[in-house]
C-alpha cells in the first residue's frame, strides 16, 4: 500500500517507492517499531545502509558527490519516501540527516564532503541537526578550534549519530559537532513519542575544528531558511504518511466492529467522522505535494508554501489522530494497540521543525520581506 | 502544423478577437462570479449581457467544445480551456447564477440525455445566450433527498399535466426554462418512478415567486404548478428513467466535470488581502494576534487550492472515480467557508457588527458570514458529501434504507407513523 503523495509517478520514482516499501517491511515492520518503543535501541544501521543503498540519504545532495535525485527534483523524492516511512512509524533521523546532507553539499568543507558527506550518503553514518539560542551556550573560538560549551535540548535520535549540526539562531552560523568528541554527553529523555528517542546533548568544553564552520556561498540566514523548509517539507511528509496509515486502521476497523446488529461504519457518526479526516488527508497530500516540489525547484514560492504545509499538517494531523482514536473506541486506549503509536508520533512531530504558530509568524515575515524588495 | 502549434495558433487567435471587441479586466471590475453578488437581474441588464453573449457565439468562442451539430464548435477541451485563459483578463458575458446553471449543469446534462430534436430547439439558444435553464430540482418536500421529490405529472391522452412546486431556484426569475425532476409513477420505488422535463416559465399555469433571502437578496425564486400542460418531446431522457440523467446531473452539479473543480479555488498569491484590510480598517494590522488570525486563514485557502489541483489529478488517473472525488472539494468549501467566515469575525473584533458605509470591510465579513454556509447545503449538504466519500471512497457499508424497496407511495404513508421498528 502506497500514501500516494503525488497522483503520478515517473517510472524511476516508482521503482526507488517499491523498493523501500518493500525493505523497510521486510526491515523494520510495525512490530520492530514497536519492541523498539518498549526497550530503547537505536534503529538498525544494517536497514539504514541497504536504504541507501536505493539512494534514499543521497536525494538532496549531487551527483559528484556521490548522492542526486531519481526524478530531477531530490526534495519530492525525499518527501516520497519520508511518506512511506511515515505510514510505517520508521524510527531514525530521516529528516535531520536528508538536512544535514544537503547543508553539507551546499556549504560543507572539502574535507567534509569527501568525508562526513560519504559517510551519510552510503548509510554509515547519520546526522541530526539543531537550532539552539545563542543563551543556552558558549562558543569561543580559541586558535584554530571551536570551543563549546552548554546543552542542546531534545535532539532526536541522538544516539544513532554520529554527528549533530548546531546552527545558531542569532546570526545563522552552523557547526558541525561529532557526537563522540571529549565533553559531548547524551542524556536520555523521557518522551511523548515513543517510535523516536529524544536526548539533551551536554557539551563540557567540547572543542571542534574551525573548518566545521559551514561556509555557504550565500548568506547564512538564507541556508538556514533553506533547510527550515526542507525539514518542515519532509517532517509534513512524514505525518501524511502516518496519518494515511491511522485512517486506513479506522476504516478497516469500522467495517469489521458491530454494534446494534450493523458494521459501525455504517452509523453516519462514525461515517462523518472519517469522512473529514480523509478530506484532511487528502488535503495535507495536495500541500506537501506542492511544496515539496516548489522547495525542490527553487520557486519564489517555496519557503511560504513549506510553511503552509507545515502549519496545516502539523494542526490537523493531531485533529486526525483523535478522530481515528475515537472511532476505535476502547481498544484505543490500549498499549497494546497501535492507535497511540500514531498520536504520539504526530503530537510531538507537530512542534519538531516549527511550530505551526512559529510557521505562521514565518509566512508573515516572509510577505513582508518580499513588498518591501518589491518596493525597493 | 502539430497539434500544439494549433492551439498556440488558436491561442493567438481568440487573444487577438478578445483584444479588438472585448473590454479588457479594469483594476477594479470583477474578474469571478460570485454568489455573494447582489445584483439583480433587470430586463436591461440581461438584454445587454445576452448581446454580449451573442457576440461571443457569432465569433465561434461560445460552447467551444460541445458538439458542432448543436451550435458549438466541437473542439478539444484543450481548446476551451485556452479561450478561457486568454478571456480571463476581459470582461466576458456575466448571466449570473441563471447563465450558471445553464452552462455548467443543465445544459450540459440535456446534452448527455436529451433527445436530438430536444438538442437541435434548445442547444444553439443556449449557447448563443437567448435560453436560460434554471434548476428545478428541490421540491418544499425533498431536497436531499432529491429522489423523494412529490411534484408530479399525470398521462392524460397524449399529453402530461403538471402539478406541485418547486423550491430555492436560483435566478429563476429571469430565466426562460427549468429543468425538472417529477414524479410520474408512484407504484414503483422511489427512483424508478422519475421523469426530467424541461418545462417553459412562461406555460399557463405556471407561477414564479422570488424568496427573500438572509442577505437581503432576492435571488432564488418558488415555482407553483397548476395544470400545466407539457409533452412527450419535453421529456428529457427517458420516462421513468429520471435518476440515471440525475446522476450525471449531481456529478456537473459538485464540479465534477473534472477541470472546474480546480477553478474553483483560486490560488491565493497574497496573503488574505481581504482580511489583512479588515484588520487594517479595525486598527489591528500590527496586533500578533490578528496576524495569527488572518495566517490561519491564509494557510487554509491555499491548501484548498492545492487540494482542488490534487483533485483534477487524481480524477486524471482514475476518471470513473470523478464523482466521488468532486465531494471532497464540496465538502472543504462547506467546512472551510464557515470557518473562514468566523474567524473575520474575529478580526474584526465587533467591526463586523455594525458599520456606516456599506462598501466598507467590517459590512463584507458581516455579509460574508450570512452567506458562508451556501456551499455547505446548497447543491448538497455537506452530510450527503460525507456520506459519498464515506461509502464510495472509503469503501464504508451503507445505512440501512427504508425507502429504496418499497413503492413510494407506501414510503410517504409509513414515514408519517415513524416508531423506529423495523421489519
Ligand atoms: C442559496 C441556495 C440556492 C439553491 N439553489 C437551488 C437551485 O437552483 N435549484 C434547486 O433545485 N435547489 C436549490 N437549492 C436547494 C438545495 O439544493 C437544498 O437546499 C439542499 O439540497 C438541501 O435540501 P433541503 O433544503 O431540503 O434540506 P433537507 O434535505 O431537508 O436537509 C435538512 C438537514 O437534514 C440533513 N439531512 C437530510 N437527510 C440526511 C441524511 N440522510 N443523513 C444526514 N443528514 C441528513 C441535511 O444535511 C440538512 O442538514 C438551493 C439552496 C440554497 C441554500
Amino acid at each position: 500500500m502506497s500514501v500516494r503523495l503525488f497522483p503520478k509517478l515517473d517510472e524511476n520514482q516508482r521503482l526507488m517507492l517499491d523498493a523501500v516499501v518493500r525493505l523497510t517491511e521486510a526491515g523494520c515492520p510495525l512490530t520492530g517499531v514497536r519492541d523498539r518503543a518498549d526497550g530503547s535501541a537505536p534503529s538498525d544501521p544494517g536497514l539504514r545502509r541497504t536504504l541507501a543503498d536505493v539512494g534514499c540519504y543521497g536525494l538532496l545532495s549531487t551527483e559528484e558527490l556521490g548522492g542526486g535525485s531519481v526524478s530531477g527534483n531530490g526534495v519530492v523524492d525525499a518527501a516520497l519516501i519520508a511518506a512511506e516511512r511515515g505510514a510505517r512509524l520508521q524510527p531514525g533521523p530521516f529528516v535531520a540527516t536528508s538536512v544535514v546532507v544537503h547543508a553539507l553539499t551546499v556549504a560543507g568543507a572539502n574535507a567534509h564532503q569527501a568525508d562526513v558527506l560519504t559517510s551519510l550518503i552510503a548509510g554509515d553514518a547519520a546526522a541530526s541537526w539543531t537550532v539552539v539560542d545563542a543563551g543556552s551556550l558558549s562558543v569561543r573560538r580559541h586558535e584554530q578550534e571551536w570551543v563549546l560549551s552548554g546543552t542542546v535540548a531534545a535532539v532526536q535520535d541522538a544516539d544513532e549519530c554520529e554527528w549533530l549540526l548546531m546552527t545558531l539562531a542569532q546570526d545563522g552560523n552552523q557547526i558541525l559537532i561529532p557526537l563522540a568528541a571529549d565533553g559531548a554527553k547524551l542524556v536520555p529523555l523521557e518522551r511523548l513519542d515513543v517510535t523516536h528517542r529524544f536526548f539533551d546533548v551536554h557539551l563540557d568544553d567540547v572543542t571542534v575544528p574551525v573548518a566545521n564552520l559551514l561556509t555557504p556561498a550565500g548568506s547564512s540566514q538564507d541556508l538556514v531558511d533553506r533547510q527550515f523548509s526542507i525539514a518542515a517539507v519532509l517532517a509534513a511528509a512524514e505525518a501524511v504518511g502516518a496519518m494515511d496509515s491511522d485512517l486506513r486502521l479506522a476504516v478497516e476497523y469500522a467495517k469489521t466492529r458491530i454494534a446494534f446488529g450493523r458494521p459501525i461504519g455504517s452509523f453516519q457518526a462514525v461515517k462523518h467522522r472519517l469522512a473529514d479526516t480523509s478530506l484532511i488527508v487528502e488535503m495535507a497530500k495536495g500541500i506537501v505535494a506542492a511544496a515539496a516540489d516548489a522547495v525542490g525547484r527553487g520557486a519564489a514560492d517555496g519557503d511560504a508554501l513549506a510553511s503552509v504545509a507545515k502549519a496545516f499538517v502539523s494542526e490537523r494531523s493531531i485533529e486526525a489522530a483523535h478522530n481515528c482514536f475515537q472511532v476505535f473506541g476502547g481498544i484505543g486506549f490500549t498499549w497494546e494497540h497501535d492507535q497511540h503509536l500514531f498520536l504520539r508520533r504526530l503530537a510531538s512531530d507537530a512542534y519538531l521543525f516549527g511550530s505551526p504558530n512559529w510557521h505562521r509568524d514565518r509566512l508573515w515575515k516572509h510577505a513582508d520581506t518580499e513588498s518591501r524588495r518589491a518596493h525597493v | 502544423m502539430s497539434e500544439a502549434e494549433k492551439l498556440a495558433d488558436y491561442r493567438a487567435r481568440a487573444r487577438a478577437w478578445l483584444e479588438a471587441n472585448m473590454e479588457p479586466l479594469g483594476p477594479t471590475a470583477k474578474s469571478r462570479f460570485s454568489f455573494a453578488e447582489d445584483d439583480d437581474f433587470t430586463p436591461e441588464r440581461l438584454a445587454e449581457q445576452q448581446a454580449l453573449q451573442r457576440k461571443v457565439y457569432d465569433a465561434g468562442y461560445a460552447g467551444i467544445s460541445w458538439p458542432a451539430e448543436y451550435g458549438g464548435q466541437g473542439l478539444p477541451k484543450a481548446y476551451e480551456r485556452a479561450f478561457e485563459q486568454e478571456a480571463a483578463h476581459f470582461v466576458m458575458p456575466n448571466l449570473g447564477i441563471a447563465g450558471g446553471t445553464t452552462m455548467g449543469v443543465c445544459g450540459r446534462t440535456i446534452l448527455a440525455h436529451g433527445s436530438p430534436e430536444l438538442l437541435r430547439t434548445h442547444i444553439p439558444r443556449v449557447l448563443s445566450g437567448e435560453e436560460l435553464i434554471v434548476q428545478l430540482f428541490s421540491d418544499p418536500e425533498a431536497g436531499s433527498d432529491l429522489a423523494g421529490v412529490r411534484t408530479q405529472a399525470v398521462r392524460d391522452g397524449d399529453r402530461w399535466v403538471l402539478n406541485g412546486s418547486k423550491i430555492w431556484t436560483s435566478g429563476a426569475y429571469y430565466a426562460n426554462y427549468g429543468m425538472c425532476l417529477v414524479r410520474t409513477n408512484w407504484d414503483v420505488p422511489k427512483h424508478r418512478g422519475l421523469t426530467w422535463f424541461l418545462v417553459p416559465l412562461d406555460a399557463p399555469g405556471v407561477t414564479v415567486q422570488r424568496i427573500k433571502q438572509i442577505n437581503g437578496n432576492a435571488e432564488f425564486c418558488t415555482e407553483f404548478f397548476d395544470d400545466v400542460e407539457l409533452t412527450d418531446a419535453d421529456i428529457i431522457g427517458e420516462l421513468d428513467n429520471g435518476w440515471t440523467v440525475a446522476q450525471t446531473m449531481l456529478m456537473f452539479e459538485r464540479g465534477g466535470g473534472g477541470e472546474a473543480a480546480a477553478m474553483s479555488s483560486p490560488d491565493p498569491r497574497d496573503i488574505a488581502p481581504d482580511l489583512r484590510e479588515l484588520a487594517a480598517a479595525v486598527g489591528r494590522l500590527d496586533d500578533p494576534q490578528a496576524r495569527r488570525l488572518i495566517t490561519t486563514a491564509h494557510v487554509d485557502d491555499v491548501v484548498r487550492h492545492h487540494l482542488s489541483r490534487r483533485l483534477v489529478g487524481l480524477m486524471r488517473s482514475d476518471s470513473r472515480q470523478a464523482g466521488a472525488l468532486a465531494s471532497y472539494g464540496k465538502l472543504a468549501s462547506g467546512v472551510y467557508d464557515p470557518i473562514r467566515a468566523n474567524l473575520a469575525l474575529e478580526i474584526a473584533d465587533g467591526g463586523a457588527s455594525t458599520w456606516q458605509h456599506g462598501d466598507s470591510p467590517g459590512a463584507h465579513a458581516a455579509t460574508d458570514l450570512l452567506n458562508c454556509r451556501f456551499m455547505a447545503i446548497a447543491g448538497g449538504t455537506v452530510e450527503m458529501q460525507r456520506n459519498s466519500i464515506g461509502e464510495r471512497v472509503l469503501g464504508l457499508p451503507r445505512e440501512p434504507s427504508f425507502d429504496s424497496e418499497r413503492p413510494f407511495r407506501e414510503v410517504v404513508r409509513a414515514a408519517m407513523n415513524w416508531s423506529g421498528k423495523v421489519g
